[in-house]
């Protein structure tokens, strides 16, 4: 099995503070992953190290099998856009084109001027002049058109409106099919990735909180609710997510590779969105009062 | 990326090539007046016979504008410093677009080696131009002041104003590489490239070559401006060798035993309100003085090491910028 991303031990910090740490990670091929966590979890970070912006602490990243940036193959091979997705305010939209024809050996200049016709952008406009969706728009047509093996999106469609968001994945998938590449897509808005991904990654307070199949992770996934003595019994392999209690009951979001123990009848699968979110509470709740830790503990 | 270079330098460059042409049509009108008033009062003096009133009205007249340019043409590579190399990274790294740019198929380094050559091209070619058309005006009165040697006058000639150029233009790319933010580059890069003009000029220049010595018998005919005392000691102020750079402006009158000839003395034996009676009385005295100096004809071999020295620490610049670069900056 090939990788397009391959993590290992892979850690920043800026300082004393760890923007990223002990990330071990491996995206197989062909899938639009999407990265998720809340601000600051070191989705960035994560992302710059992919692209070769960033220099690794520790640990080592390899994409494509290669080191990121490493020489102008690796760069070639994929497209990275920005967050914010900059572009050259004084120059034109045309002007970015030639950018990409000039610095790009395998670019491709009719698909390039396909999407500038059907989005409507106008070849003399400066950038500095376009919406924010126009702007993400030119910079995925710039990623795109180097026909890159892999797309890595940094936030794309955070600063867009829900519009310019629905058009720019739908423009992105409608890339990714055509180029056969694989997508990596940081984002916090659940929702989009739960339309499109087919991998996910989480990222807590710069660290891995959980990364699979989209579908595997449904999968594994359970919420369970009983009162309050029920789970006393619950198996060692069932890993718990995240734990509510109230005066009566107790609901647990669980995972498991194995069937859960038929005496658990309430068990429920839950869609991906509420499987995230409680990945991505847990980490937030853990690194304020080592809760869940704790429920964890008290089990054993 | 030669396309990029440009079309991002365009603006600047077209700035460059405005500046340098109205600067041309001055310089080459300087250089035709200086020509004129030189072929007719410094070379007509012979038949008026004031040949000395007329050198010293042929500096004055023009020694404002000369040391103007020279100033100017002294701070353009401050000034491509400031403007072209500081920003060169710093403004991509300001505005994001390095997350464009160096994630397209081009490394990072030939990026910043086809910046910096293309840019350093048009500085040296600016620069060169300007220089070529002051040294080319200035001539006549560099020719009749005699001090080529002369911090502003050497800075601002032939091809030394061409490595101060690369130099100050690699100088505040590298600032902009380490600082990675345009104003305290700038600031920076500034305060380095003067203190190096600074150092170079007062510092090393005068000792490029080890200094020739003579010693020269004080005669009634000895010119000189002035004499002075300084400890009690008689010195000779502005003694010259012709077109040579006198390392120092004051000369101590020394016996034949090179014992210093004393305040004490010289009121005793030669003090008197005429300045010719004073020479004349010092002529008698079988006085000398010991001179270092850099002759004439070492000009042009402290131009190119000085031109080969800025050069090389240009590259050293860009070696380690490549070196920097190469790996992420983050």
């Amino acid at each position: 099995m090939t990788f397009v991303l391959e993590a290992e031990g892979l850690g920043k910090r800026y300082g004393r503070h760890e923007a990223l740490a002990d990330c071990n990670l491996q995206i197989p091929e062909g899938r639009v992953v999407g990265l998720v966590g809340p601000n600051g979890a070191g989705k960035s970070t994560f992302l710059g190290l992919a692209c070769g912006l960033i220099q690794p602490s520790e640990g080592t990243i390899k994409v494509l099998g290669h080191h990121p940036a490493a020489g102008t193959d690796q760069l070639a091979r994929v497209g990275f856009v920005a967050q914010d997705t900059p572009v050259y305010a004084n120059l034109t939209v045309a002007e970015h084109l030639r950018l990409g024809a000039e610095l790009n050996p395998r670019w491709d200049q009719k698909l390039a001027e396909r999407q500038v016709r059907q989005l409507n952008l106008k070849p003399d406009h400066k950038a500095g002049r376009l919406s924010g969706g126009q702007r993400a728009q030119l910079a995925l047509t710039i990623a795109a058109a180097k026909r890159p093996e892999l797309l890595i999106f940094d936030e794309p469609v955070a600063a867009l409106d829900p519009l310019a968001r629905r058009g720019f994945l739908q423009n992105l998938m409608e890339f990714v099919a055509e180029l056969e590449a694989s997508v990596i897509l940081s984002s916090h808005l659940l929702g989009d990735l739960e339309r499109i991904c087919d991998h996910v990654v989480v990222l807590g307070d710069g660290r891995l909180q959980v990364a699979g199949e989209a579908d595997d992770l449904v999968a594994e996934h359970y919420r369970l609710v009983g009162a309050q003595g029920d789970f006393e019994d619950l198996p060692q392999d069932i890993e718990i997510i995240q734990a509510a209690h109230t005066d009566r009951q107790t609901t647990l979001i669980v995972r498991s590779t194995g069937p859960i123990p038929h005496h658990f009848t309430e068990a429920t699968h839950l869609d991906l969105e509420d499987i995230i979110l409680a990945y991505m509470s847990r980490s937030a709740y853990a690194s304020v009062t080592g809760t869940a830790q704790q429920f964890l503990e008290a089990r054993q | 990326m030669i396309w990029l270079t440009w079309r991002q330098f365009r603006v600047q460059a077209l700035t460059a090539a405005v500046a340098l042409v109205g600067l041309a049509g001055y310089l080459i009108y300087l250089g035709m007046q200086i020509r004129d008033a030189y072929d007719k009062d410094i070379v007509g003096c012979k038949t008026s016979g004031d040949c000395e009133g007329a050198t010293q009205l042929f500096l004055s007249d023009y020694e404002l504008q000369v040391f103007l340019a020279s100033v100017l043409l002294i701070s353009v590579p401050a000034l491509i410093g400031l403007f072209w190399g500081a920003p060169l990274i710093t403004r991509e790294l300001e505005g994001g677009t390095h997350r464009l740019v160096w994630n397209q198929s081009v490394s990072r380094t030939r990026w910043l080696v086809v910046k910096l050559s293309f840019i350093a091209l048009a500085s040296v070619i600016v620069v060169g131009v300007f220089s070529l058309l002051l040294t080319w005006a200035a001539s006549p009165y560099d020719l009749v002041q005699g001090e080529r040697f002369g911090a502003m006058g050497f800075m601002s000639r032939n091809i030394t104003p061409l490595a101060y150029a690369v130099f100050a233009f690699v100088l505040a790319v590298t600032m902009g590489l380490l600082i990675r933010r345009t104003l305290p580059a700038m600031v920076v890069a500034l305060a380095v490239v003067a203190a190096f003009q600074v150092i170079t000029s007062f510092g090393i220049r005068p000792h490029l070559q080890e200094p020739s010595t003579a010693t020269v018998a004080l005669e009634a005919d000895t010119e000189f401006k002035a004499i002075r005392d300084e400890n009690s000691k008689m010195q000779i102020k502005g003694y010259n060798i012709s077109g040579a750079w006198m390392l120092d402006s004051t000369h101590t009158m020394l016996e034949a035993d090179n014992k210093p000839f004393t305040v004490a003395q010289y009121e005793k034996e030669c003090f008197n309100g005429d300045m010719d009676k004073v020479k004349a009385c010092l002529a008698t005295k079988n006085l000398h003085l010991d001179v270092a100096y850099q002759p004439a004809n070492r000009y042009w071999r402290f131009q190119w090491i000085e031109f080969a020295g800025y050069l090389a620490l240009s590259g050293l610049l860009v070696a380690f910028c490549i070196a920097r670069i190469r790996r992420p900056l983050f």
